[in-house]
């Protein structure tokens, strides 16, 4: 989930007068999760379906609905103008089909809100624009950029001087030698031509999704910005187009429209959209009586508009909340309206009568004889490694079933033996007294259709004096007490077990398992000092069909 | 005094009382005990403090050989004067008469002046009525004496001739009572109290692990609030772990970097063709892109034990139920004190036309009650699956804040519609590690995996 670091002394200026206190308390009935508090500043957590609380702006506005400051929704303000035009050339539909944008002037932007602006232009990139690849944002110091823009395409052997750069580089060289250019030209594949915002002047102004141009570099000193998107799909682009536009007219900026065409792209409209509701889906979900007035209240503190028509109620939604998909979000944000702290939980009576899953109750009972031959319960993951699983045992690695890019190296490939994993629990234990005895029942898996998953049960036993002997007779008994299964024992060699002190274990003429004693080389693999002895067996067909 | 005696320490008291200091060996008689009975029977009394042993150590003293000669026939020397006594004799006479002893006795009696010699005669000039170590000799005779009960000059003078005098040291215990003890009734009755105050040594239980307590802890209190268990597997095609949930496929949380997907491994059957249709579907109209069933069949090991839950209700579309899915969970993280790579969830669900998110609300707190924690508060969050969607807060005492625990919400139109699921749908789940570590007092969860016996065989396990 993304941070955002908020200072309290700001929001407090841009709620008025609200204490710390108050709003520390209000941030979490915003979704937003405190991480750490330092003096005035606080950092939130908040979740990638609200990218308008990337900004302290954004938050605010949450907060002056919560506290009643100001409620209803955010209406943009978006002066006509026809100065701002953006011709759209087809070349672009094969490689990134859409552009939309929006002028902002007369603003003051300090540093903390060109940092904040910064982050929230990566959490659009990251979450809604999917690394760049659904829709991308530049933001530009409007007066170094002469309208009309071209939205066009270009070779790779195009030059102009990137953001962060003093120096023209080749699109090539920004694909191969930037870090931008490394993460993100994958978007534009092989294709020899790629995406290019040109202004009248020729002069380039972004290369979408890549970076955009040194010369339009926003400062402290910028006073009027264009902010543009591009994109695959048009209404993923305005999404993201609407968030900084409210963001932008919140931080005191006036917007002004741009003027698009060309290739089957049109001006946004940044319009809100309507959604129908009924008081009875609310109380049904909420199981409240509240009336139409206190859900349109709800509403509006939630930084939305509603209003009654017959039965229903319209409700309005900016297009920054593109998170509200249908009635059910709109539930949810009568909630956070209403208060979730004013919702009493109601203990109803079950109108059903529960059961434990036999498979658990016979694990359980299986347990429970194990612990009553004196064998404690180890747990180990299914997820483990090469090391633990063949290396250090001598098995031959078959059909192994590994995971990609694993960030532990010790959990890598899914076990399909229990043993190794006890093995290596004794090898941690080398200090503690004996006789150490183990089992663990759990789940192996093997290559199937696509992957079989079985129980297996397995025990251990390391004591100066452990022989196969003991182990056989631990598991007869178990196997008898747990099932009333007689069992046969054959000659048999494996790779963790001794030649000749190994055998398979079979009921009723079917192979279930293994038993013996482990092997002076897989017991010095594990530096363990005593010697152990072991079974292994399937469950399938005892406690599994 | 409410003490209990074994037998032993009993006969042993009453003895001491009528007879107060005595030797081991003095109450081997009066008791009928055996040595070895005696010596545990005091052992256990020094251990109460009721007995005193004072050890001492005497010299016994008994005549050798010689010693015993001398004490039938006298000494040498006083042979040899009483074969003076009437008359002198000659050197080769007394020689002949005493032998062996003739040369020691005359060197003595010629060193006294009780014997002198004239030309090859030798005469008596003193005889005195009682010779150095007479007495000695006469007061051992053929008993045994304490060295105490000695003339300590008389005995010096024949402690050193070979084979004369014979020392026996004794060491002696004397064994008394203590004050207390002298007061101690002795009644008789049980013959079997043992020395219930010693300490005896620890025996280690085999035992379920610790972690497993709590999650059958937690599986019964569900059970209990009308639940039923379901179990699927761990290996699951992304279809059921993320398409039928609503998560699109090109969102980060489906990445690499967060799920671990099976190398190489694709599902052929991932669920009906109504199924598949439906939810492309709504994915498409949703999310806007192109839904590809390819990535729908690879195989990941489930991220949550939510996609038991959702196919179950998918297969069986129940206008009423309640269930719940307990299990292993992946997530591909860096391993740390507070991240594992795999480890246990519950997710549960409730379908009804009455379920209400305040029902919902008050599932986790009756839940939260039954575990032991009554501090708690509901919080806004996010998942992508439900809306409206809560996380419990509870207070942790220990470490003075509040954790997240339960994720809960009611399940999306989008998830349930597509799977022909009708009425609402409260879900809620987590971990239970978390719990487990709130349970025992620990901070750093990969100790439930490490299988340290230590720890496994001193985690209490009535709690």
């Amino acid at each position: 989930m993304p941070v955002v670091e908020l200072s309290y002394s700001r929001l407090q200026k841009l709620l008025g007068k609200v204490s710390k206190k108050q709003i520390s308390d209000s941030l979490p009935f915003l979704g937003l999760d405190i991480e750490s508090e330092d003096k005035d500043l606080v950092r939130v957590e908040y979740s990638p379906n609200r990218p308008d609380y990337s900004t302290d702006l954004g938050i605010a506005l949450g907060l002056q609905g919560l506290f009643g400051i100001k409620t209803g929704a955010i209406k943009l303000n978006i002066k006509k103008s026809n100065d701002y035009v953006i011709h759209v050339e087809p070349s672009v539909t094969k490689i990134r089909p859409f552009v939309t944008g929006i002028i902002a002037k007369n603003g003051r932007i300090d540093d903390t809100i060109i940092k904040q602006l910064m982050a929230m232009q990566e959490d659009l990139h990251f979450g809604i624009g999917r690394k760049r690849k659904k829709s991308s944002i530049g933001i530009h110091d409007l007066d170094k950029i002469s309208f009309p823009l071209r939205y066009t395409t270009t070779k790779r052997d195009h030059r102009f001087v990137p953001l962060n750069s003093d120096k023209e580089l080749t699109i090539s060289e920004i694909l191969d030698n930037t870090d931008v250019g490394q993460d993100y030209g994958a978007i534009l594949g092989n294709s020899p031509q790629v995406p290019l915002i040109l202004d009248s002047k020729k002069q380039t102004v972004s290369f979408p999704p890549i970076i955009n141009a040194a010369v339009t570099t926003v400062t402290t000193k910028t006073r009027n910005l264009f902010v543009e998107v591009t994109g695959i799909n048009k209404d993923d682009a305005e999404d993201m187009l609407s968030v900084v536009a409210t963001i932008l007219q919140t931080a005191g900026f006036a917007l002004v429209s741009t003027k698009i065409s060309g290739a089957k792209n049109t001006s946004p409209k940044l319009e809100p959209k309507k959604i129908l509701i009924n008081s009875v889906l609310i109380n049904q979900m909420l199981g409240l009586n509240l009336t139409n007035s206190q859900i349109i209240s709800s509403l509006k503190k939630s930084r939305l508009d509603a209003a009654l028509k017959g039965k229903n109620i319209v409700c309005s939604i900016p297009s920054y909340r593109f998170d509200i998909f249908g009635p059910m979000d709109l539930v949810e944000e009568v909630t956070l309206g209403y208060g979730i702290q004013n919702l009493e939980p109601i203990l109803s009576p079950s109108q059903t009568l529960g059961q434990t899953n036999p498979i658990s109750i016979k694990l359980k009972s299986l347990s429970l004889i194990m612990i009553g031959l004196g064998y404690t319960e180890a747990l180990n993951s299914s997820l483990t490694s090469k090391r633990v699983l063949y290396e250090m045992t001598n098995r031959e690695p078959m059909n192994m079933i590994s995971v990609l890019d694993s960030k532990s190296q010790e959990h890598t490939i899914l076990r399909d033996s229990i043993l190794p994993g006890l093995l290596e629990n004794l090898s941690r234990n080398i200090h503690i007294s004996y006789p150490q005895r183990l089992f663990e029942t759990g789940t192996i898996f093997s290559q199937g259709n696509p992957v079989n998953e079985t129980a297996s049960f397995a025990g251990i036993s390391a004591h100066q004096d452990s022989t196969f002997t003991e182990i056989k007779s631990i598991l007869q008994s178990a196997l008898k007490t747990g099932f009333d299964l007689d069992i046969e024992t054959k000659t048999f060699s494996h790779p963790i077990f001794e030649e000749g002190r190994t055998a398979s274990i079979s009921v009723h003429g079917k192979t279930i398992g293994i038993v013996g004693e482990i092997n002076s080389k897989t017991i010095e693999n594990y530096k363990i000092r005593v010697p152990v002895v072991g079974f292994e067996i399937s469950l399938s067909g005892l406690i599994f069909d | 005094m409410s003490q209990v005696f074994h037998e032993i320490e009993k006969k042993i008291i009453t003895s001491l009382k009528n007879n107060p200091k005595q030797t081991p060996e003095n109450l081997e008689k009066s008791t009928n005990l055996s040595p070895d009975q005696i010596r545990r029977g005091i052992e256990w009394l020094k251990l109460k403090e009721l007995a005193i042993v004072n050890e001492s150590q005497t010299v016994n003293l008994f005549l050798g050989k010689n010693g015993l000669e001398s004490f039938h026939k006298g000494l040498p020397e006083r042979r040899l004067l009483d074969l003076l006594k009437n008359e002198s004799k000659k050197l080769q006479d007394l020689q002949k008469e005493l032998g062996s002893i003739f040369g020691p006795a005359m060197g003595l009696a010629r060193k006294n002046n009780w014997v002198d010699t004239s030309e090859d005669k030798i005469f008596l000039k003193n005889y005195p009525s009682e010779l150095p170590g007479e007495k000695t000799l006469k007061q051992i005779g053929e008993n045994k004496i304490s060295k105490s009960e000695l003339d300590i000059d008389d005995l010096s003078s024949i402690l050193k001739r070979p084979d004369f005098i014979i020392e026996d040291i004794i060491k002696t215990k004397e064994v008394s009572l203590t004050e207390n003890a002298k007061l101690i009734e002795i009644t008789t009755g049980s013959s079997s109290a043992i020395n219930v105050e010693s300490k005896v040594s620890d025996v280690f239980v085999a035992r379920t692990h610790p972690l497993k307590d709590t999650i059958d802890e937690i599986r019964e209190i569900f059970v209990t609030l009308g639940f039923t268990e379901i179990i699927g597997n761990m290996a699951q095609p992304s279809f059921w772990n993320f398409d039928a949930l609503f998560t699109p496929q090109d969102h980060p949380a489906r990445e690499l970097q967060d799920t671990f997907y099976l190398d190489g491994l694709s599902a052929k059957k991932i669920g009906t063709s109504e199924q598949i249709r439906k939810i492309s579907e709504s994915h498409k109209k949703s999310w806007r892109y192109y839904w590809d069933i390819n990535e729908a069949r690879k195989m990941v090991l489930r991220t949550h034990t939510t996609c038991v839950t959702i196919k179950h209700l998918a297969e069986n579309k129940p206008d009423e139920a309640r269930v719940f899915s307990l299990g292993r969970v992946f997530r591909n993280e860096k391993v740390s004190y507070k991240h594992l790579v795999e480890f246990n969830q519950i997710e549960g669900v409730v379908v009804g036309k009455n379920a209400t998110l305040r029902d919902l609300m008050g599932i986790q707190r009756e839940f939260y009650r039954r575990i032991g924690i009554t501090k708690i508060k509901f919080w806004p969050t996010f998942f992508p699956y439900t809306e409206p969607s809560l996380q419990t807060m509870v207070y942790n005492d220990r470490l003075e804040k509040w954790v997240e625990l339960f994720g809960m919400g009611i399940f999306r139109p989008e998830v349930t519609k597509p799977l022909g699921i009708t009425k609402p749908v409260l879900a809620w789940g987590g971990g239970i590690e978390r719990i487990a570590m709130l349970k025992y007092g620990l901070d750093d969860v990969r100790e439930f995996y490490n299988n340290n016996l230590s720890w496994l065989r001193s985690a209490t396990k009535c709690q």
